[in-house]
């Protein structure tokens, strides 16, 4: 049992020593000037074989990227075509920059597309800012001791990130609509006699999109922290606590340190995410009230091109995004200069 | 160097594709030979796809309906309902991209028909045309339909032989304010002058009867928002009482006496927003409205929790059953002095749907037939919605008396009245309501005259009906109404309808800028208006208000306007010259 690994191990050694061999053999080679012109040609052609089989492994990529990330490029042109699809491209009215020239056209247009921006920027950064909430999460949970109460609390919390905002929005028209659960416990309990207007109104919608994002969002978000804790050096804890440090300061001085590498890298991630909040969330929660502090980036595309059954001009919308995204990535490659002195990209 | 060339090779070759699919069109069809006449009988089964914009199910048409069809054309009917598959001209872009919308297709004359011609995407029916004998009937409406383009692209819809000055409607009005009789009658019939003076009475009203049988609360008034399009839909509404309808952003009385902008100042839009809002200050309003849907609303009017409607086929289709109306209670025509109804005329020349062939059809000679056998009388008992009065197949649901005369059935009198009878199996069986023709497109006006009986084709309109229902609740109103027969009569003796000449007039396309534009006033105009009926205080009401005619302005909402002002303009001249002609 235990000479055959070792004459296995031996065997591999000797494998590897002769393809050392083997390239100090071809170096040498090379250095002769007879057979230099030869041995290059050979060299050429393994070289080529090789990068040849390389090229063909990362070709699906290539393939996939370019038809989900340059094809569709191909679409700007309907912005610059007045487009009916019964007609077809061909048979469409080429309109050239009117669409754009619209966008611009009138203050208020102008406004609207501005108030469009800020709400998309605001639920991003209301986003990142509440991205510290699963780690903290984490960290508490990791501190539960008991092991079937931290396992069915992970599970609750990470159940409303397999629910579908239709559904999401369907517990929310349960829970708040006028005649939902909350204001009919607060009617009956007397404390209110008109239904408070928690869905239907333009007040803190920000705020509630967030926290409706940080309930469905908040155990699944806690996951990649609770498998970085696992990952932590258990010796780091036991000579903290040789000097004496209570819980709290092993999560203050251990655990959350430990962590913020990945944290940083989530954090990057999502800040490349700025202007891709999504649109099925602000899709299902859309009313006239609150329309104008809700209608993000891609919802305002889809309310023009879709619901306005204007695609042109929303193709026209929809490229502003690319453009701001442009703008973002050129912005944090220039910080990134300035800090580290290398740039990203 | 090489490699990447090749991925460059790889990359156009992929673009190329991509290009060309988008570009591969229809091929030319082969020419038919003209046909004077359909077949009697049809071999093989097929089963057509139905696109169809007025339809609300989609899936296969089962039932009588289906029954009927199958036996006389051996044919299937599989339905697709832009109106059930929701998100707008999402679905219908779609298929036209595709290439292929449908082998009967209905959908709106003018700018989508003219695009489908356009784009080859329906057919030429004239081999067919002189075998049509029953659409031949309606010729000069075809002739009109078809002006311009080069063959017989569509068939008119709700055509009839009424004149244009005629209200195309039969007993019942299409708008008037309606409200739960019996309530009404409890507080003594109160006199009401115009519109705001419904709001005392709406509030007495709902005192009388603050919940509903099922425990739930009253409202006099529900409003829903899944119709809203150019302005949020129950706002408009009271402004049919006074005889405008909509063209776009200008209200536009029926006599052309009259131009709104929507957002004018004293215009009976923002009258309308302001009564809702007034209403929802005394409580009247649901607060339920700003979220629910047409659905919703209808079976709360349904369970008696609503006291208002704008329209008969709302408050009477959904409350006044049988027990209902027995006991009393149901909604009734309420009239204000100074109303007078927006009626539509018959329409000369056929309404806004058309139907019409797909280009890539299965089998276009039997859907012609198809196409021809619902503007034959049989097909018009059958085919109309039963909102509309619909009788049914002969001997199913109807038939005629000893005397002649048109009189419903057993079972007819089960469906129709008492809401519901099963089909005995050689009728296809199920459920007689469900099994009605879900097209829901009148090929001929249900209030046209069947010349075999000298009667309409509506049953409600035959007096062997109007003696079956007569109930409790319809003699206190006629009591009271002057013994008017119908809902109609009393308006017309009293000079309160407005007829609106049927010159199946049909509005230029927005040009692409305007369109545009509208869209984005529109939702404006509608976000607004939901704020406002709901607005706190009366001050806030005035800053809204204020704030969406600058809003809407500065997105364009006085070119928008100017548009359609031309078109209502057009419009009223297009009404004058077919009264002028037909009337």
């Amino acid at each position: 049992m235990r000479e055959y690994p070792a004459s296995r191990g031996a065997a591999g050694d000797d494998m590897t020593s002769q393809l050392v061999l083997q390239e100090v053999a071809a170096t040498e080679l090379e250095e002769s000037p007879a057979t230099e012109k030869a041995s290059r040609k050979w060299r050429r052609q393994a070289g080529g074989r090789r990068s040849m089989g390389m090229f063909l492994c990362i070709v699906p990529f290539m393939v996939l990227v370019f038809v989900f990330s340059y094809f569709p490029l191909y679409g700007w042109i309907y912005s610059l075509f007045d487009y009916r699809p019964a007609l077809g491209l061909s048979g469409s009215e080429f309109v050239g920059l009117q669409w754009f020239e619209l966008l611009v056209s009138s203050p208020t247009q102008v406004a609207q597309i501005g108030q469009v921006l800020l709400n998309t920027l605001a639920i991003s950064f209301l986003g990142i800012a509440t991205s510290v909430l699963p780690l903290i999460f984490a960290v508490f949970l990791n501190e539960v001791r008991a092991p079937w109460f931290r396992n069915s609390v992970q599970t609750l919390t990470t159940l409303p990130n397999f629910i579908s905002w239709v559904l999401v929005y369907m517990i929310a028209f349960s829970l708040f609509s006028s005649s939902g659960l909350v204001n009919n416990i607060l009617n009956d309990a007397g404390l209110i006699t008109q239904p408070l207007k928690f869905l239907d109104t333009d007040q803190n919608v920000w705020l509630t999109m967030t926290l409706w994002g940080v309930w469905k969002g908040l155990g699944w978000g806690a996951i990649i922290y609770l498998a970085a804790i696992a990952g932590i050096d258990q010796s780091l804890y036991e000579s903290a606590k040789i000097d004496g440090a209570g819980r709290f300061q092993l999560m203050r001085y251990i655990t959350i340190p430990q962590l913020m590498p990945t944290y940083l890298v989530l954090l990057l991630l999502s800040v490349a995410n700025l202007l891709n909040n999504g649109m099925e969330q602000y899709f299902v929660f859309q009313n006239a009230f609150n329309k104008e502090t809700i209608q993000v980036l891609d919802l305002y595309v889809y309310n023009i091109g879709i619901t306005g059954n204007s695609l042109s001009m929303a193709t026209a919308i929809g490229m502003l995004k690319s453009v701001i995204s442009v703008v973002l990535l050129l912005t944090v490659n220039w910080i990134a200069k300035r800090v580290r002195g290398q740039s990203i990209v | 160097m090489k490699l990447p060339k090749k991925a460059v090779a790889v990359a156009s070759a992929l673009a190329m594709v991509g290009l060309l699919t988008s570009c591969i069109g229809g091929a030319p069809e082969a020419e038919r030979a003209a046909i004077t006449e359909f077949p009697d009988k049809w071999d093989d089964e097929i089963t057509i796809d139905v696109f169809d914009e007025l339809a609300n199910y989609m899936g296969v048409q089962e039932g009588w309906f289906a029954d009927v069809v199958k036996k006389k054309f051996n044919m299937k009917l599989n339905i697709i309902a832009p109106n059930v598959a929701g998100g707008g001209d999402t679905l219908y872009n779609t298929r036209v991209s595709a290439g292929n919308l449908g082998d009967l297709i209905v959908v709106g004359k003018g700018k989508k028909l003219d695009e489908l011609v356009k784009g080859g995407l329906v057919s030429d029916s004239s081999p067919y045309y002189p075998a049509m004998e029953n659409v031949e009937k309606f010729d000069t409406a075809v002739t009109h339909l078809n002006d311009g383009k080069d063959g017989v692209y569509a068939f008119p819809t709700s055509v009839s032989s009424i004149k244009p000055t005629e209200p195309s409607e039969g007993i019942d009005p299409t708008f008037g304010p309606y409200v739960r009789w019996d309530l009404y009658k409890q507080l003594g019939y109160p006199e009401l002058n115009t519109l705001e003076d419904l709001l005392p009475v709406l509030k007495d009203m709902q005192d009388l009867e603050p919940t509903a049988p099922n425990g739930a609360k009253v409202y006099a008034i529900s409003l829903f928002k899944d119709w809203d399009g150019n302005m949020m839909v129950t706002a408009k509404q009271p402004t049919t009482f006074y005889g405008y309808d909509e063209r776009g952003f200008v209200l536009a009385k029926a006599d052309g006496s009259d131009y709104q902008g929507l957002l004018d100042d004293d215009g009976e839009y923002l009258r309308t927003l302001k009564f809702y809002h007034e209403a929802n200050q005394l409580g009247l309003v649901d607060p339920e409205s700003t979220t629910q849907n047409y659905d919703t609303m209808w079976s709360k009017v349904q369970n008696g929790q609503v006291l208002f409607s704008w329209w008969p086929w709302l408050g009477q289709a959904a409350y006044n059953t049988d027990a209902n109306t027995a006991a009393g209670k149901g909604f009734e025509l309420a009239p204000l002095k100074d109303m007078t109804v927006f009626s539509y005329g018959a329409e000369a020349y056929g309404a806004g749907p058309v139907i019409t062939i797909g280009s890539k059809a299965k089998d276009p000679e039997r859907i012609a037939a198809f196409i021809d056998w619902l503007y034959s009388p049989e097909g018009t008992y059958v085919n109309n919605s039963q909102t509309m009065g619909a009788a049914g197949p002969q001997g199913l649901t109807w038939d005629l008396d000893d005397s002649g005369q048109p009189a419903l059935t057993e079972l007819g009198k089960q469906a129709f009245i008492g809401g519901e009878a099963e089909v005995p199996a050689e009728w296809g069986g199920g459920s007689y309501i469900d099994g009605g023709s879900t097209l829901n497109v009148s090929a001929v006006l249900p209030a046209d005259v069947d010349k075999e009986t000298g009667l309409p084709f509506s049953y409600k309109s035959w007096p062997s009906y109007q003696e079956l229902v007569k109930t409790p609740l319809s003699e206190d109103w006629k009591a009271k109404m002057g013994d008017a027969p119908t809902t109609m009569d009393y308006l017309k003796d009293n000079d309160q309808l407005l007829v609106a000449p049927g010159a199946s007039y049909t509005p230029p396309a927005d040009p692409s800028e305007i369109e545009t534009l509208r869209n984005q006033v529109k939702a404006v105009i509608v976000q607004y208006s939901w704020k406002m009926s709901f607005a706190g205080s009366e001050a806030e009401f005035d800053t809204l208000r204020a704030d969406l005619q600058e809003e809407a302005k500065g997105l364009g909402y006085d070119k928008v306007l100017e548009f359609d002002m031309e078109t209502a303009k057009a419009q009223n001249e297009a009404r004058e010259e077919v009264a002028e002609k037909l009337g």
